[in-house]
């Protein structure tokens, strides 16, 4: 087991304070504090070499269960323990074995070349010449960024400026990646470019790899297993294809008829989803999805019937609207 | 170890990165340092004593200030509270890294390249102007003005990193330095030769850490204290600088929680 949570918490105490000068004044001299429950009692399990995705909306938690597990914050409540370490207390050893990437934040060294922040971190790490400069040739292939590690980082594009970061967090060959929105900002071509390093990486050194992210993306190419966190618990934690089955109660029926078919009619066999003259959107249970189109193709001029299954991301938002 | 060096090289090399920048750095300190040669010389007429200091020794004294002071508090630990703030700390928690041992790595790189291009600069400018000053040929004085030099550097590094915490609570980290520097210049004697304030007053603010600062080396160098003198100066500022480690180390201790706590 390389990462196991059981029953974290993490409680931010924040002051209220209310609007306007009136307010500011309030609060210096009485404060009211409240909990805010980023995470809530949440469990579970990761082994080695495993490819997890946390998603959630804004403010889930999943910020903060990250930091939780790469030591930056120590937790309310419950046990956290990652490659046998306790995270919080920062053991040169364990963070000599584990990365974390934020997207939003840059260890590189702005002023100079990415080269320098990497020989920096090779000294930090204690990383032997010869696995640096081979860790540093993979990578730097891997990632195409060959030709700019010489150019001063604030010349760098935001996606070379990325990959950079990537490879200063990787250049100690951690065995447990943590990546905070390791996509964020970036367009479309250099996502999928990360993406597929990320999968690669994670293939060839074999480490444990947890992402959050908000693109479905992301996730959908990256993760087996998917953990919805939302309000600081866990909604789901599986295999993404299972949320499918088991959040997914409806099947949609989508039908090109012929010739015209009144509204009314189609209403008594299922919701509407969308209508014109000839074609239709039929949401129906999917135990009974077989029945219907039996019946439209018995009934109605049918000239081509599809039985299709909602998309993942119309499930995860309806996963999270219903809370 | 390593990897302290390699922070002080890099500094280095970012300091040397913007050519202009460093050059015109270079040219305000020798115009500063110029100026107030100027001033000094015109004001203190030969053979005049002001004070119990005659031009030379005053002259040695202004143009010493300026230059122990560019070593000594010349900082970069001014950055401090502004990374802890804006939460780029996470960056050296999540590293094998001593973050305080980082800064003064940092420290060293930038005091070095300083106390190097100062020599440089000063040698010519001593060789174009001649100037009056007072030239200290005792080893034995020199070598105590280095240790007190070497205790103040360190002294103003914990005092300055103990201001940067300030980031942990409040993102104004930048008025209470400013009043800092404001009692620094005045009580280090950076201005004017701390001795000629009333007697009451020079003795009660002996015991402040400012006046190891500057002053104290100086004095030192221009042989004007004997070595109980000395000694009990090093001795003062020796019990400072520990009081301040402490200080800090109890002072980040709290931060760090809280920091680790609520998360930036």
């Amino acid at each position: 087991m390389v990462i196991s949570v059981s029953h974290l918490s993490k409680f931010y105490k924040i002051h209220k304070k209310e609007a306007g000068f009136l307010g500011s004044m309030k609060s210096l001299v009485k404060r009211e504090y409240f909990d805010a429950k980023a995470v809530d009692d949440i469990s579970f399990e990761i082994e080695e070499g495993e490819l997890v995705g946390f998603i959630g909306p804004n403010g889930a938690g999943k910020t903060t269960t990250l930091k939780c597990l790469s030591g930056l914050l120590y937790p309310t409540n419950g046990h956290v323990s990652v490659l046998d370490y306790i995270p919080y207390e920062r053991n040169y050893d364990y963070l000599k074995k584990i990365a974390l990437v934020m997207g939003q934040k840059n260890q590189l060294w702005w002023d100079l070349p990415a080269q320098e922040s990497f020989i920096l971190n090779k000294e930090i790490y204690d990383i032997p010449d010869n696995i640096f400069n081979k860790t540093l040739e993979e990578l730097s292939t891997l990632l195409d960024v060959k030709d700019v590690l010489n150019v001063q980082v604030r010349k760098l594009s935001l996606g070379q400026r990325m990959k950079c970061e990537l490879i200063t967090a990787l250049i100690h060959s951690p065995k447990v990646l943590f990546l905070d929105e390791p996509t964020i900002g970036l367009d479309v071509v250099m996502q999928k470019k990360l993406r597929d390093f990320l999968k690669e990486y994670n293939k060839k050194y074999k480490s444990t790899i947890i992402l959050t992210s908000h693109y479905m993306e992301d996730v959908k190419e990256l993760c087996e297993r998917v953990i919805i966190i939302d309000h600081g618990k866990i909604l789901y934690d599986g295999k993404l294809e299972n949320i499918v089955k088991e959040y997914a109660k409806n099947k949609f029926l989508s039908i090109d008829f012929s010739t015209t078919v009144e509204r009314s009619k189609l209403e008594k066999l299922g919701n509407i989803k969308e209508y014109s003259e000839t074609f239709a959107v039929i949401v129906v249970e999917r135990t009974k999805s077989n029945k219907v189109a039996a019946k439209l193709l018995e009934s109605f001029p049918v000239k081509d019937l599809n039985i299709e299954e909602p998309n993942i991301e119309d499930i995860i938002r309806d996963v999270f609207t219903k809370k | 170890m390593k990897k302290y060096f390699m922070i002080a090289k890099i500094t280095w090399e970012e300091m040397f990165t913007y050519r202009i920048n460093f050059i015109m750095w270079r040219i305000r300190w020798i115009l500063g340092l110029l100026m107030i040669y100027f001033l000094w010389l015109s004001v203190l007429p030969k053979n005049t004593v002001f004070f119990g200091y005659n031009q030379s020794l005053m002259l040695t004294y202004i143009l010493g200030t300026s230059l122990i002071s560019s070593i000594v508090t010349s900082s970069k630990t001014n950055a401090v509270g502004d990374e802890i703030n804006q939460g780029n700390l996470s960056n050296f928690l999540i590293r094998p890294i001593n973050y305080f041992k980082y800064w003064f790595a940092r420290d060293v790189g930038d005091k070095s390249m300083n106390i190097i291009f100062c020599v440089f600069e000063l040698t010519i400018l001593f060789f174009i102007l001649h100037p009056p000053v007072f030239i200290q040929t005792n080893f034995y004085f020199l070598f105590l003005m280095f240790v007190s030099i070497l205790i103040a550097l360190i002294l103003f590094f914990f005092v300055n990193f103990l201001l940067g915490l300030i980031g942990f609570w409040s993102p104004e980290v930048w008025a209470p330095r400013f009043v800092f520097y404001i009692i620094l210049n005045f009580f280090a004697g950076s201005l004017f030769p701390l001795d000629i304030l009333p007697k009451q007053i020079f003795s009660i603010i002996q015991f402040s850490p400012f006046t190891y600062l500057l002053f104290f080396p100086l004095k030192i160098y221009l042989g004007q204290l004997n070595i109980i003198e000395i000694y009990k100066g090093l001795l003062i500022s020796f019990a400072w600088t520990v009081f301040f480690y402490y200080a800090l180390r109890y002072t980040w201790k709290i931060g760090l929680k809280g920091y680790t706590a609520q998360g930036k």
